[in-house]
C-alpha cells in the first residue's frame, strides 16, 4: 500500500523498547520487594504512576516522530500494532520458550496467548484515544472529557489486573477473561468516539 | 575482480548471525522440572569373578503403572512403583523367576529405614508392622543383590509427593486406563549416565596402638591383645547402606574401650603390661578382605606376640545373650581363659554369653567371621557376636534395614562394659576377684553420650568400600578419633581382591511428569487453529469485505498475453 505502515509499526517498537527500560530503572529505584503476594495500595500507586510513562512513550511515538505519508486515520493502528507486538515479543516470547518445551502441560500459555491478543486490542483502542487527544485539534467539546476518562482507564489497566489477581485473589483465567472483555468494550467506546469526532468536517 | 559488499550487505549479515547465534544459545536452555522431583537410590550393580548381579541399567524414561495393572498388560516399557507395605514376595520372585520384561522398578520404603528421617530412635519395641516390613524387606533385598536385573531398579522414601502420585496412579490402573503414549499419564525420568566400573576401588585399614608398661627388660616384648571391628558396609542400595548394627555398633563399642583404656594408660601406675592393638578394617563383606591384608603386613615377630584377638561383630540389638565365635578347640588354654573372663563378668552384669565353635576350611574361600583370618594365621581369636549362626556372603553386612530406629545403645554399653571388663581383668590380672574398674559413676564410667553420638555419626554415613573417595573425610576422622586415644595410627591403603567389581551409579534425581494423551494435543492443535482462522477471517472480513477473503483462496485469474 502507499502508506508506510510498518516502517511505523518498527518506529513504535523501538518506541516501546525504550519506554520499558525507563520503566524498569524507576520501578528498580523506587519500588520495594515484598515478600508476600498481597495487594500494597502504596506499591500499587507508584506502579500506577510509573505506569504513565508508558503513556508519555506512546504521546512520543504519536506525535512527535515524523512518518512518512501516513493519514491520521490509520496512524493510531499502525503505533498500537507496533506497540503491542513489541509488548507480547518481550513479555511473553521467553517465558514460553523455556517454558513450553517441558513434557508437561499448563494451560497458562494459552492463557497468555489470549491476553496477548486483549493487549493489542487494548493498545489499539489507547493509541486511537491518544490519537483523537494529541493529533486531532478540531474535537466537539462536550465529548473531550469522555475521552480523556476513557484513556485514563485504559492507561490504568495493569494497575486494576494486579488488583485483582493480588486483592481478590483472582485466578489467572477469570482475569484473562476480564481483560477481553474489557478489552472489546474500551475498543467499541473508543470506535465511537472517533468516528463521533471524524463527523464535524469542516 | 569480485564485487565488493556494500555497507548494507554486510550490515544485514552481521545482523543474520546475530539472530543465530541468539537461536543458538537460547535453545540450549535446558527444560524445566517437572512437576515433582525424588531422590532414588540405585540397586547395587556388581560382578563377582565376571558373573553380572544387581540392576544393570540407570537411565529411565517410561510410564508408570501401580500393582494394580491389568493382567495381560505389557510392561516392557512401564516403570513399577510397588510401596513396600502393599508388597507381595512371590509377585517379585515370579517376574525375576521368569524372567519377564519390564521397563523399570521402583520400591517405596516407608520412613523409618530412611537415615536422614530424625524421628524416634533406638527403642527396641517394634510393633507388628514394623517387624513385618523389615522382614519383607530382608527378603526382598537378598533376592535383589543376587539377581541379575536388566532393567533400573530404584529405591525411594515415602513423602506426600510421591503418594499422591502413586494415588493417581492407582485410581486411573482401576479403571482400566494405564499410562501410555496416547493416553496420557504419569511419566518417569531419571536421566543418569550409563555406569561404568570403578576402576580399582581401594579399602583403608586403620589401626591404633597402646603401648604397655614395659618392666625394666627392654629386650622381652611385650605380649599383644588385639581389638578388631570391620567398619565397612554393603547393601542392596549402597547410597543408603549405613550399617547401624552391623558393623556400626562395633566401631562405636571400639572406640569406646580405646577411650577407656587411654584413660588407663596414660598414667604409668596404671599401665598394664600389654600392648593394646585396636584394628579399624575395611573389606569386611567381602569375605575380610581387608583383615586379611591388614594381618599379612605384620612381621612375623608382631604377629606371634598377639595373645588374642576379640573381634566385635553387630552387638547393637541383643536381650539377654551373646556369642562368642571361635574357630580353635574350645579346650585350647587361651579360648578358655578368655571364655572364663567373658563369662564371670557377663554373670556379674546379669546375661550370658555362650561358646559357639566353627571349624575353618582352608580350601573354602568363604570366610564367614573376621576371627577366622587371624586363625589361619595361627593367632588365636574369637568374634564377640549377637548373632548366634555365621552369615552367608553378603548378608547381615549392614543394607537397607539396618537403620538406627533398630538399634539399642543400652546393649551397645552393656557389650562395652564386656569387652573393658574383661580385658582389664586379664591385663591386670584380676581373675575370680570381684573388682569393677569401669564402674558407673566413676570417671572411667562408659560413657553413653559418646557412645551415642559415635552411633548417630555412623548411622548417617553410608560406607560402601569401594564408594569411599580418596582420603574420604569418614575415614579420616576414624583415623583423627583413634589418634585421640592411641599412641600410634596408621593407614593400610589396599586394592580390593579382583573378584568383585562395582559400578558406579549410586544415587540420582527423579522427575515425574503428568503427560498429556496424544488426542489431548491434536484436539488442542485443532482448536487453536480454529479460533487463529476465524479471527483472521473476521478481520479481512470487517476491513476489506467478504469478497476479499473469498478470492484469497481462488487462484489468480492468469492474464491473458495481450499480443501486439
Amino acid at each position: 500500500s502507499e502508506y508506510d505502515t510498518l516502517g511505523t509499526s518498527i518506529k513504535a517498537a523501538v518506541v516501546y523498547l525504550a519506554t520499558a527500560l525507563v520503566k524498569l530503572i524507576c520501578l528498580a529505584t523506587f519500588l520495594k520487594v515484598s515478600e508476600s503476594d498481597s495487594f500494597d495500595p502504596y506499591q500499587e500507586l507508584l506502579k500506577a504512576l510509573i505506569g504513565f510513562i508508558d503513556v508519555a512513550g506512546l504521546y512520543f511515538a504519536l506525535a512527535q516522530l515524523t512518518h512518512r505519508n501516513i493519514s491520521q486515520n490509520h496512524k493510531f493502528q499502525a503505533v498500537g500494532l507496533g506497540w503491542a507486538f513489541a509488548d507480547s515479543v518481550l513479555h511473553r516470547l521467553a517465558p514460553l520458550w523455556v517454558g513450553a518445551r517441558g513434557l508437561e502441560f499448563t494451560w497458562d500459555y494459552i492463557l497468555q496467548g489470549l491476553e496477548a491478543n486483549a493487549n493489542l486490542v487494548l493498545s489499539i483502542s489507547l493509541a486511537a484515544l491518544g490519537s483523537l487527544m494529541w493529533l486531532r485539534k478540531n474535537k466537539p467539546k462536550t465529548l473531550i472529557p469522555i475521552i480523556y476518562v476513557c484513556a485514563g482507564i485504559v492507561a490504568t489497566m495493569p494497575s486494576i489486573t494486579s488488583y485483582l489477581r493480588r486483592g481478590l485473589g483472582w485466578h489467572f483465567p477469570k482475569i484473562v477473561g476480564f481483560e477481553l472483555f474489557t478489552s472489546l468494550v474500551m475498543a467499541f467506546i473508543s470506535w465511537q468516539l472517533f468516528s463521533a469526532c471524524q463527523r464535524p468536517s469542516l | 575482480m569480485a564485487p565488493r559488499k556494500s555497507p548494507r550487505e554486510r550490515q544485514m549479515l552481521v545482523l543474520e548471525s546475530v539472530i543465530a547465534l541468539v537461536f543458538v544459545l537460547v535453545a540450549c536452555v535446558e527444560l524445566c522440572d517437572g512437576a515433582t522431583v525424588v531422590d532414588v537410590y540405585h540397586l547395587i550393580q556388581y560382578d563377582i569373578s565376571g558373573a553380572p548381579f544387581g540392576s544393570r541399567l540407570a537411565g529411565l524414561n517410561h510410564h508408570a503403572t501401580s500393582l494394580h495393572f491389568s493382567p495381560h498388560a505389557d510392561l516392557s516399557r512401564t516403570v513399577l512403583l510397588i510401596p513396600l507395605r502393599e508388597f507381595n514376595i512371590s509377585f517379585v520372585k515370579e517376574y525375576i523367576a521368569e524372567n519377564k520384561p519390564l521397563g523399570g522398578l521402583l520400591f517405596l520404603l516407608p520412613q523409618i529405614f530412611n537415615f536422614e528421617n530424625k524421628g524416634e530412635v533406638g527403642s527396641n519395641h517394634l510393633d507388628g508392622t514394623e517387624e513385618l516390613l523389615k522382614n519383607v524387606l530382608a527378603e526382598l533385598e537378598q533376592i535383589l543383590i543376587r539377581t541379575n536385573l536388566p532393567y533400573p531398579v530404584y529405591f525411594a522414601f515415602e513423602d506426600d509427593n510421591i503418594n499422591a502420585v502413586l494415588a493417581d496412579i492407582k485410581k486411573s490402573d482401576i479403571t482400566g486406563q494405564p499410562a501410555t503414549a496416547t493416553t496420557g499419564g504419569y511419566k518417569f525420568v531419571v536421566s543418569a549416565l550409563e555406569p561404568k566400573s570403578l576402576v580399582s576401588p581401594s579399602i583403608t585399614n586403620i589401626q591404633g596402638w597402646l603401648t604397655g608398661l614395659k618392666a625394666g627388660d627392654d629386650a622381652h616384648q611385650l605380649p599383644t591383645i588385639a581389638i578388631v571391628a570391620s567398619y565397612d558396609t554393603f547393601g542392596a542400595a549402597p547410597a543408603l547402606s549405613v550399617g547401624s548394627d552391623s558393623n556400626g555398633s562395633g566401631v562405636v563399642a571400639l572406640l569406646e574401650v580405646a577411650r577407656l583404656f587411654s584413660l588407663l594408660y596414660s598414667n604409668p601406675k596404671t599401665r598394664g603390661q600389654y600392648n593394646l592393638l585396636f584394628g579399624l578394617t575395611s573389606g569386611g563383606p567381602y569375605n575380610y578382605n581387608g583383615t586379611r591384608k591388614w594381618l599379612r603386613s605384620f612381621d612375623q615377630r608382631l604377629r606371634e606376640s598377639i595373645d588374642y584377638a576379640i573381634c566385635i561383630d553387630s552387638i547393637g540389638s541383643w536381650e539377654n545373650e551373646l556369642w562368642i565365635h571361635v574357630s580353635k578347640p574350645p579346650e585350647n588354654s587361651y579360648i578358655k581363659q578368655i571364655m572364663e573372663d567373658f563369662s564371670s563378668v557377663a554373670e556379674e552384669l546379669g546375661f550370658n554369653v555362650n561358646l559357639k565353635h566353627k571349624k575353618i576350611n582352608i580350601s573354602n574361600p568363604r570366610v564367614a567371621w573376621e576371627h577366622e583370618q587371624f586363625s589361619r594365621l595361627r593367632v588365636t581369636a574369637a568374634t564377640l557376636s549377637e548373632l548366634s549362626a555365621a552369615p552367608e556372603l553378603l548378608e547381615k553386612t549392614g543394607g537397607l534395614i539396618d537403620s538406627r530406629h533398630f538399634v539399642d545403645e543400652k546393649a551397645i554399653i552393656r557389650g562395652v562394659k564386656l569387652v573393658a571388663e574383661s580385658l582389664a581383668r586379664h591385663i591386670y590380672g584380676h581373675q575370680g576377684k570381684n573388682i569393677q574398674i569401669f564402674a558407673d559413676n566413676s570417671n572411667l564410667a562408659v560413657n553413653p553420650y559418646y557412645i551415642r553420638s559415635w552411633l548417630d555419626v555412623l548411622s548417617q554415613t553410608p560406607r560402601v568400600a569401594p564408594f569411599f573417595s580418596k582420603d574420604d573425610p569418614f575415614v579420616m576422622a576414624l583415623k583423627k578419633e583413634l589418634e585421640d586415644h592411641t599412641d600410634e595410627v596408621n593407614l593400610q591403603r589396599e586394592a580390593l581382591d579382583g573378584m568383585f567389581t562395582f559400578y558406579d551409579s549410586t544415587s540420582a534425581k527423579l522427575n515425574i511428569y503428568q503427560v498429556a494423551s496424544v488426542t489431548f494435543d491434536l484436539l488442542l492443535l485443532l482448536v487453536l487453529g480454529s479460533y487463529l482462522i476465524v479471527l483472521f477471517s473476521f478481520l479481512v472480513i470487517t476491513t476489506r469485505g467478504l469478497d476479499d477473503l473469498i478470492s484469497l483462496f481462488r487462484r489468480p485469474p492468469s492474464r491473458k498475453v495481450k499480443t501486439a
